[in-house]
């Protein structure tokens, strides 16, 4: 049931805000049943269940990934020669649906923060050095992302 | 007297401050907004990221240590969505953006 994950997470969130006392657990439980509530009709569960293996893989490919993107940044930051080449790599997508993780995910990566959509229904990512490899990575981070949202990989 | 790990605290924050600073000076020195906005969320998510660690030593309870890193998550995750939302902002409003 995606409504009790969901309101155990609200649950928890609320913990760590308050504490435990029992006084405000009443208002917690009142509170994170109406997240609940609302998270189910703003984002339905659209099927498939989360892998929790493949989330953690997810987790560590992000703690790694936001280290390489802080160095990366500093590194050409402060480098003399500014070195970057800026601009839009179009990136095809295979992910229906979880695109919105994929792209915060995206937008941690070294080097690449999504923009929007372009005609041909592709993703625009800005890269601060078209040089690099944007879309290879992004492939394989979409990949990690629908394996973690328990999606089909997409293929291709 | 403090403790190793407390020691070790101290240097992952001022190893984050020090990735304050390379973002700022991203920001400044980055051709467009686009740019700057990798420089604001990449070395900041780094910089909170060390800045949170560091203080994780002193936190005193599992309650505040639990919070500390809610605050980065939710840092991240406000960080990567407005940055995205700014970028789909300006883009097509200057050139190689």
């Amino acid at each position: 049931m995606a409504g009790v994950g969901r309101f155990a997470a609200f649950l928890g969130l609320w913990l760590v805000l308050s504490g435990s006392d029992p006084a405000g657990l009443v208002v917690g439980l009142a509170a994170a049943a109406l997240a609940a509530r609302i998270s189910l009709r703003l984002l339905p569960p659209a099927g498939g269940a989360v892998r929790p293996g493949a989330v953690l893989r997810l987790g560590l490919l992000l703690l790694r990934d936001s280290l390489a993107a802080g160095l990366d940044i500093a590194r050409r930051a402060l480098d003399p020669r500014l070195p970057i080449r800026p601009g839009l790599v179009p990136v095809p997508l295979r992910l229906s649906s979880g695109r919105d993780a994929f792209r915060l995910v995206a937008s941690l990566q070294p080097g690449t923060l999504p923009v929007g959509m372009n005609a041909e229904g592709r993703l625009l990512v800005h890269a601060l050095d078209t040089r690099l490899p944007v879309a290879a990575e992004a492939g394989r981070t979409e990949a990690l992302v629908a394996a973690a949202l328990g999606r089909d990989a997409p293929h291709g | 007297m403090i403790g190793a790990l407390q020691g070790l605290g101290l240097l992952a924050a001022a190893a984050g401050a020090g990735f304050f600073l390379a973002g700022t000076v991203g920001l400044i020195r980055f051709p467009d907004t686009t740019s700057r906005l990798h420089a604001l969320t990449k070395a900041d998510n780094l910089g909170l990221g060390l800045v949170v660690l560091g203080l994780l030593p002193f936190a005193g309870s599992l309650g505040a240590a639990l919070k500390l890193l809610l605050v980065w998550g939710l840092v991240l995750l406000a960080g990567g969505t407005v940055a995205q939302m700014i970028a789909a902002r300006v883009r097509g409003t200057e050139p190689g953006a």
